[in-house]
């Protein structure tokens, strides 16, 4: 399959291309549809093509290079030195494909959730696809901060349009947050285009050493721009609002891909360009991260709405990942990198089984629920693997993410441990409970409702076949980290490796320089 | 003196203008009252693109001073001028159908847009502090008359009378700084001056003073802080049509003067100016967006964003270089499209009783009407400059420049105020879409509505994805290397 | 001969009652004939700068300054008669129908 896609000799030269702008070229195609079952399988079609087009760039991905792959490159503005440039490394890669595999579940997931105006949605979720992909593969400044924030106004419709009661304010907040956020950024990149000698090239970039006071002004730059999409503590406050708010498949893309942004920009930006202002600030960042451990999961275990729940978890959880990618070290970075894509996975699955179930009772509170064991005994089961994934049960995705990651704090300094060991049990009690509540609950807390029925006479069903493939997808790989997370690291190990001498040896130097 | 054919050559588009609209004045006569206005306003088009195409053949021509050293011509005035092109035709496209829904019965409207065009022409090719001068006057005059064509609305007339007491009051100030200037350099020709100021005895604190009454009467044209004040209430009282018009051609005329005068004629003491400018600037920026913030008349919040505009646009003339130069003259040609389609949706909620002028008005429009709400949200994220539109690429333009220079804290000031902009601009957006419709939306429907809006969108879209073209044009047009 | 200084000092008191009755007075009719001071501030200064530095520029200028004024003072005007005819007001506060 694989070999006969890249037998293409378009598709070999331009995958990526391809990849990004299919759902851009989706879109466009849907202005022409007006009946509603048409719209919604041409866009699954359209983002399955897409997931199968993206698979060759994992399975023919060259682990032996850390260089960048299926690279094109094309002068786009020549008076300011722009390129159209494409390319993805072993960072990167996982989260294309991350990318692609929540579109189509997320158009599965609106399937009968957006009641009114779904041809404008479906547009919006593809043009949101394009943008998101396009953020991890560009290799030019100027081209990322164009997809980067052009993923705003979707994100924005999605929010403010189809979102829940307290839509418009949940919207307009993580629009102002996350742009606030990016405008100082576009100051550091142009800054950085002057100091570099006049180019946006990414790779060329990275290789350039800039002094210790450029790099802490720059690091401060691009800080805000990551650190509220991740979101790190104190810049969390958006993120439950907008997961509140949000459409399932919005708060989906939100969890699994946007939130990774942050942490991915750390990762290809800030740790390779800014080596010193990094090691300089990673203590704040550690001490940022610890909090928003500790704290993210307490006010997680506070939460009576599912939705809160999960995205304060997902506060906790990103407080594991830039804690990771702080301490510098290989298991800490490949912990994090690995934790980031679990996170997609698993906090993804979760938002879409709160999803799932409130689609029938339209209800977000865990105290509506109790019932799940009686009448959804499917759909239980799927939320129990998801659950302990997320609390990182051995055998799932979630436990190999979080071992790395206690490695690499093990070897960097043990303390942290004490506090990753702490946010591990809080995680296990608030996901335990939300589970048990959901789904014993009822015996305790209410009477019962009549077969098939709720207490609030919501008809209940169990999930449907189309549910199922869109669980069952995220399924396969909480298990297939969770059991074979060696082909996942083995992706990343170059690129990784190279990260961290682009790091470290900077670091020499600034010693020999002290010295 | 004797006029040779280069001569004529070189002013041949102004010509054309100021010929075409006397002989629209006397020919109204012939044509018959009841299409006499649509085929003034058909003419008028003509004329203004055969004027077009006289400057884009001449354009081709080595730079060339004629007429005693008072004219010139060279890429920068043929790039300005085609943004008065642009901007003129838009707004004569957008006026058509208005002026049937506002009664207004005089086909002289269009025919001072005429004049007005050839004022601003003129100020594209002043080498002369006096031919610049002139411009403003003759590209003001009419203006003023057009503000006030809703006769019988009282807001037009006020909006009129503050624009005319101020414009005059603030081209008095422009005077005495020339007349400071001339007594001084001996000379109101901008080499000259050029000249002039490489002596060090000229600098005088006079000349100071000269300078800071020049960047008063210039900040009055472009509505900048603090000398924009007259800017609200003329947008809101004038006919739409003439608010975009005011907004985007006069504002980019305004600004082709003050770069001509600033950089090429007083680039010697860039320093006596550059903190002037940048006060104004910072405080056109701050003023500007977070006051059109508390704005609930849609015109007058894109007055103040329009004042804004002249704060990001002023940031390139601070930068002082080429780059910064060639990045206002981007800027002004993106903002016509942008603002004008802005101006051009708001002209298509004025219909019947419905003024279209409340923000609220705009609650529910993405509802019933796709495409118009589209075409909204594209030219209201391009002011507010969020990629891919030709917003985003104007800003990144000014802050290149500014950034090259080193002036770090001016960008930050900057961006940071573009996020305050994106908040009002969001919020139309959000009344837009996440909003219920009130009720039935009455729409102006016309092709002249129809052409303009869909020109500005994929003006916009395109200087926001394949920009190379449009900034290589801007980058030859500068006057300086 | 007078000295050019005294010019500038007419021309500069001149401009300031100009400034001054622009911004204080009420009397629309007041304040346009304060903006003509103003211009003729201008005007001295050029015609004085002209005569100084031997140099017809000026005086050139001047006599454009005249011309506009003229056609600056038509048009305003024109447009007060608009204004008093919907409102009957002459005074500057009293236009206040748009704030914000």
């Amino acid at each position: 399959m694989n070999e006969l896609l890249l037998s293409i000799p378009f598709l070999r030269d331009h995958i990526l291309t391809v990849v990004i702008f299919l759902p851009l070229l989706g879109a466009a195609l849907l202005f022409f549809f007006s009946d509603e079952v048409k719209i919604k399988w041409f866009a699954l079609a359209v983002t399955v093509v897409d997931f199968i087009l993206a698979t060759p760039l994992v399975c023919r991905f060259d682990t032996t290079t850390h260089a960048f792959q299926f690279v094109e490159r094309y002068v786009w503005i020549p008076s300011w030195n722009i390129h159209y440039y494409l390319g993805v490394d072993g960072i990167s890669v996982l989260f294309v494909y991350l990318t692609t595999l929540v579109g189509w579940v997320c158009v599965l997931a609106s399937w009968t959730a957006i009641e009114r105006k779904l041809k404008e949605f479906m547009i919006t979720l593809l043009v949101i696809q394009t943008a998101m992909i396009g953020v991890f593969c560009a290799l030019d400044f100027f081209l990322f901060y164009l997809f980067w924030e052009a993923m705003l106004i979707p994100m924005y419709l999605i929010i403010g349009v189809w979102g829940g009661a307290n839509r418009i304010y949940a919207a307009v907040k993580f629009f102002l947050y996350t742009l606030a956020g990016s405008i100082l950024m576009l100051v550091g990149i142009i800054a950085l285009y002057f100091a570099a000698g006049g180019t946006f090239d990414i790779p060329e970039l990275m290789e350039h050493r800039y002094s210790f006071t450029f790099q802490a002004w720059l690091f401060v730059a691009f800080f805000f721009a990551f650190a509220i999409k991740v979101p790190m503590f104190p810049f969390h406050t958006w993120l439950p609002d907008a997961h509140v708010e949000a459409p399932t498949a919005g708060s989906i893309i939100l969890a699994a891909i946007l939130l990774k942004m942050g942490t991915y920009g750390f990762l290809r930006f800030s740790l390779p360009m800014f080596p010193d202002a990094s090691i300089y600030f990673s203590p704040h960042i550690i001490v940022l991260s610890i909090i928003a451990i500790i704290y993210g999961a307490f006010l997680a275990l506070a939460q009576e709405d599912i939705k809160k729940l999960i995205a304060y978890s997902s506060v906790s959880h990103m407080g594991f990942i830039t804690l990771g990618l702080f301490i510098f070290n290989k298991n800490g970075v490949e912990g994090g990198i690995l934790q980031m894509f679990n996170h997609g996975i698993t906090t993804g699955a979760l938002f879409l089984c709160v999803g799932i179930i409130y689609e029938r009772t339209h209800s977000r509170l865990i105290k509506d629920y109790g019932w799940g064991a009686k009448l959804v005994p499917i759909y239980v089961l799927f939320l129990f693997i998801f659950s302990i994934a997320s609390l990182g049960f051995p055998g799932t995705n979630g436990f190999i993410g979080e071992l790395l990651i206690l490695f690499g704090a093990f070897e960097s300094f043990k303390p942290f441990v004490v506090f990753l060991l702490a946010g591990i049990a809080l995680g296990a009690f608030y996901m335990l409970w939300m589970f048990g509540r959901m789904t014993f609950g009822a015996e305790v807390a209410h009477g019962e409702g009549d077969e098939g029925h709720d207490d609030g006479g919501h008809k209940i069903w169990d999930i449907n076949l189309r549910e199922a493939i869109a669980l069952i997808a995220f399924v396969v790989f909480v298990f297939w980290v969770g059991f074979q997370p060696g082909p996942f690291l083995e992706i990343m190990h170059e690129s990784v490796d190279n990260l961290l001498t682009q790091v470290a040896g900077s670091t020499d130097v600034a010693i020999a320089s002290i010295k | 003196m004797i006029f040779s054919l280069k001569d004529i050559v070189a002013i041949l588009p102004e010509i054309t203008i100021v010929a075409g609209a006397c002989v629209l004045l006397l020919a109204a006569l012939l044509i018959p009252k009841g299409e006499r206005k649509d085929v003034i306003a058909y003419f008028a088009i003509g004329f203004v693109a055969l004027a077009a195409i006289d400057t884009l053949i001449i354009s081709g021509m080595e730079k060339t001073t004629v007429l005693g050293g008072m004219f010139v011509l060279d890429g920068y005035a043929c790039f300005f001028k085609f943004v008065f092109y642009i901007g003129t035709i838009l707004s004569i496209l957008l006026s058509l159908n208005y002026v049937d829904e506002e009664k207004i019965n005089v086909e002289e409207y269009y025919i001072l847009m005429l004049f007005s065009l050839s004022g601003m022409m003129v100020i594209a090719s002043g080498a002369n502090l006096l031919t610049i001068y002139l411009g403003l006057e003759l590209m003001s005059l009419p203006v003023y008359v057009l503000v006030g064509f809703l006769q019988r609305d009282i807001r037009s007339n006020e909006a009129s009378m503050k624009y005319i007491v101020l414009g005059a009051f603030s081209s008095g100030i422009l005077l005495f700084g020339i007349s400071l200037i001339y007594g001084l350099t001996g000379t109101t020709q901008l080499v000259g001056i050029a000249e002039a100021l490489t002596d060090a005895t000229v600098h005088v604190p006079v000349f100071a003073l000269a300078v800071i009454m020049l960047v008063a009467g210039f900040g009055f044209k472009i509505a900048g802080v603090p000398f924009h004040m007259w800017a609200p209430d003329a947008y809101e009282g004038a006919p739409t049509p003439i608010t975009g018009f005011m907004s985007v051609a006069v504002k980019a005329a305004a600004f082709a003067a003050l770069l001509r005068v600033f950089i090429e004629g007083l680039s010697t003491v860039q320093a006596d100016w550059q903190l002037v400018v940048a006060l104004v600037s910072v405080a056109s920026l701050v003023v500007g967006n977070v006051v059109a913030i508390a704005q609930s008349n849609i015109k007058r919040m894109l007055a103040y964003s329009s004042v804004g505009h002249a704060g990001y646009a002023l940031l390139g003339l601070v930068a002082g270089t080429a780059e910064g130069v060639s990045g206002v003259m981007f800027y002004m040609l993106t903002y016509t499209f942008m603002n004008l389609g802005a101006f051009g949706v708001v002209i298509t909620m004025r219909k019947g009783s419905q003024m279209g002028e409340n923000i609220e008005d705009y609650a529910g429009l993405a509802k019933t009407n796709r495409a118009l709400a589209l075409a909204m949200l594209i030219f209201l994220f391009s002011l507010a400059g969020i990629p891919p539109t030709a917003g985003f690429v104007a800003k990144f333009y000014i802050f290149m420049a500014l950034i090259h220079q080193g002036m770090i804290p001016l960008a930050v000031i900057a961006v940071l105020m573009s996020a305050v902009a994106a908040y009002y601009y969001a919020r139309i957006v959000m009344i837009m879409y996440m909003r219920e419709p009130a009720g039935e939306f009455e729409l102006a429907r016309s092709r002249g509505l129809v052409y303009a809006l869909v020109l500005a969108v994929i003006a916009v879209i395109l200087m926001g994805v394949y920009p190379t073209y449009f900034i290589e044009l801007a980058q030859r047009a500068t006057f300086i290397m | 001969m007078v000295p050019l200084t005294w010019y500038i000092a007419l021309s500069a008191l001149l401009f300031m009652v100009g400034v001054g009755g622009v911004l204080l007075r009420r009397n629309i009719i007041i304040v346009l004939m304060s903006v003509e001071l103003i211009l003729n501030s201008v005007n001295i200064n050029f015609v004085a700068f002209s005569y100084y530095l031997q140099d017809l520029t000026g005086q050139i200028f001047a006599i454009f300054t005249i011309t506009v004024a003229a056609a600056e003072i038509a048009v305003a005007l024109g447009i007060l008669i608009a204004l008093v005819r919907n409102r009957n007001i002459i005074n500057v506060d009293e236009i206040d129908t748009m704030r914000g």
